[in-house]
């Protein structure tokens, strides 16, 4: 068995994001859309498995998700 | 290897030309236009990595240069019909924003009891005349009467609104059948939304319900949109028009065409709702592969901003660029034996909304929960469907139509 990839931090481009919705619904734990700007923003310690941060980050409509590289 | 002549698509999508096109390497220039012009065409993208790439790349393949369909417009034209659908950032962004709150999954959960109902009337009417025409039944009446109901239309004008959006398929084939000054029009049709004067028609009525939720705010969808505000903007009175013009299409006709093709595959494959029937888990799934069989839009086109490559072809600046969804999803590098209609399949990955990027289709969540309410309600009900009669499709290269479709059901 693999062993299971390391969490990932992730961030929003508020210049990019449109409001999809998307991440919150596939991760509502870490995204949330902002009621009077309509732009996502992470909420919490903004860390998902890996797996599941590769996913989001591809179906995020605006290409606006992306990791927080860590140094 | 021709795929937008429209009477092709009498007999469904060419799909064995696409399959050939996509085993081509690069990407292939389809002729299209001036047949004395050799210059007159655009680059068929038909595999879906490389859709992907094209439509995740709107700051290579525009949406706001020429038009998103395979025929340029005039500047004046496209200006006078420009929607989000022809918009680039930063337009596009600052219009999306505002209203994009109106149609996220969580915004959308609150029609769920309202779609119920409206399916449940749907189905009801279906059973109580034994069946008959599936489109004219259940496909059609269902999403608009949704959209209509979340935009605030009044009931007794459904009927006119349903006549108008036809009236705009009608303009997405080869012949229209209204003349230029129908419905009052004065706009010369070359600045109307598919040349249609059914398009002036909507605007007006558009603006009217605007007015009067402007004056009488109401709990509906035009009311929403004629509050929206994102950095202290509203919409203008044209993007409004637009935006109304927009839904109302994309509501009726869009989803009608995916309820009809998800009803031809559920008759052909009773096995498949059986499926359903015993896993009800299975209905997230069994929404996208409705959605990944019909792929009721069959493609839009980007024009390239800048000298690029795709697929070890050369692209030059300005060249029309057209993303074949149809043939995405039947992509066998993607799903595994692409014709065999699976509801289990999962993924996530149909191009049906589009090829992800920003013009993801922004009625995605209203969409699946029509579709789903509709397949669970029939499953709910233990109701299969049985095919009489042909279906009747449309002369169309842009969306994959069914005209009528003859359905009983099977209790």
């Amino acid at each position: 068995m693999d062993k299971p990839a390391e969490p990932m931090r992730v961030t929003v481009d508020a210049d990019k994001c449109i409001g999809s919705g998307m991440c919150e619904m596939l991760e509502e734990e870490t995204f949330l859309i902002d009621e009077d700007t309509n732009i996502s923003q992470v909420i919490g310690e903004a860390v998902l498995p890996a797996e599941r941060a590769a996913i989001v980050i591809d179906r995020c409509p605006a290409s606006a998700i992306s990791i927080v590289d860590k140094d | 290897m021709n795929v937008t002549d429209a009477h092709l698509y009498l007999n469904g999508i060419p799909h064995e030309r696409f399959s050939a096109l996509r085993a081509e390497p690069g990407i292939a220039w389809h002729p299209y236009g001036d047949p004395d012009d050799d210059k007159a065409g655009f680059w068929a993208v038909t595999r879906h990595a490389d859709i992907k790439q094209v439509s995740k790349n709107p700051d290579v393949y525009s949406s706001a240069l020429g038009h998103t369909n395979l025929w340029d417009l005039e500047a004046d034209a496209l200006e006078a019909r420009r929607s989000l659908i022809d918009t680039d950032a930063p337009d596009h962004t600052r219009l999306r924003r505002l209203i994009s709150n109106v149609f996220t999954p969580k915004n959308i959960r609150r029609w769920a009891d309202l779609t119920r109902s409206v399916t449940g009337d749907v189905l009801d009417e279906f059973e109580k005349q034994g069946g008959g025409d599936w489109v004219d039944l259940v496909a059609a009446p269902l999403p608009i009467r949704v959209i209509l109901a979340i935009l605030g239309v009044p009931v007794e004008d459904a009927d006119y609104l349903v006549e108008l959006s036809n009236y705009l398929v009608e303009g997405t084939g080869d012949e229209q059948s209204l003349p230029a000054d129908a419905f009052g029009n004065t706009t010369e049709l070359r600045l109307l939304p598919f040349n249609s004067p059914a398009s002036h028609a909507m605007f007006e009525y558009g603006a009217r319900l605007a007015e009067s939720r402007r004056n009488d705010p109401r709990d509906d969808m035009v009311t929403m949109l004629v509050q929206a505000e994102a950095d202290g903007e509203k919409l203008s009175a044209s993007e409004f028009r637009n935006l109304f013009h927009l839904l109302i299409f994309a509501g009726n006709e869009t989803t009608r065409t995916a309820l009809s093709h998800g009803a031809l595959a559920f008759a052909a494959h009773p096995a498949e709702l059986q499926r359903l029937g015993d896993d009800p888990a299975l209905l997230d799934t069994a929404t996208d592969e409705v959605l990944r069989w019909a792929t009721p839009i069959l493609h839009m086109r980007r024009t390239a901003t800048t000298d690029t490559e795709l697929a070890d072809t050369s692209i030059a600046e300005g060249d029309k660029v057209v993303m074949w969804y149809a043939s995405a999803n039947r992509d066998d590098e993607v799903f595994d034996d692409p014709f065999r209609f699976d509801i289990g399949r999962g993924g996530g990955n149909q191009f049906s909304f589009g090829g992800g990027g920003p013009h993801f289709c922004l009625g995605a969540f209203l969409a699946r929960l029509e579709i789903s309410s509709l397949f669970g309600e029939m499953v709910n009900r233990g109701m299969g469907l049985q095919q009489h009669g042909d279906v009747v499709r449309s002369p169309s290269n842009f969306v994959h139509g069914v005209l009528s479709l003859g359905m009983e059901p099977v209790l």
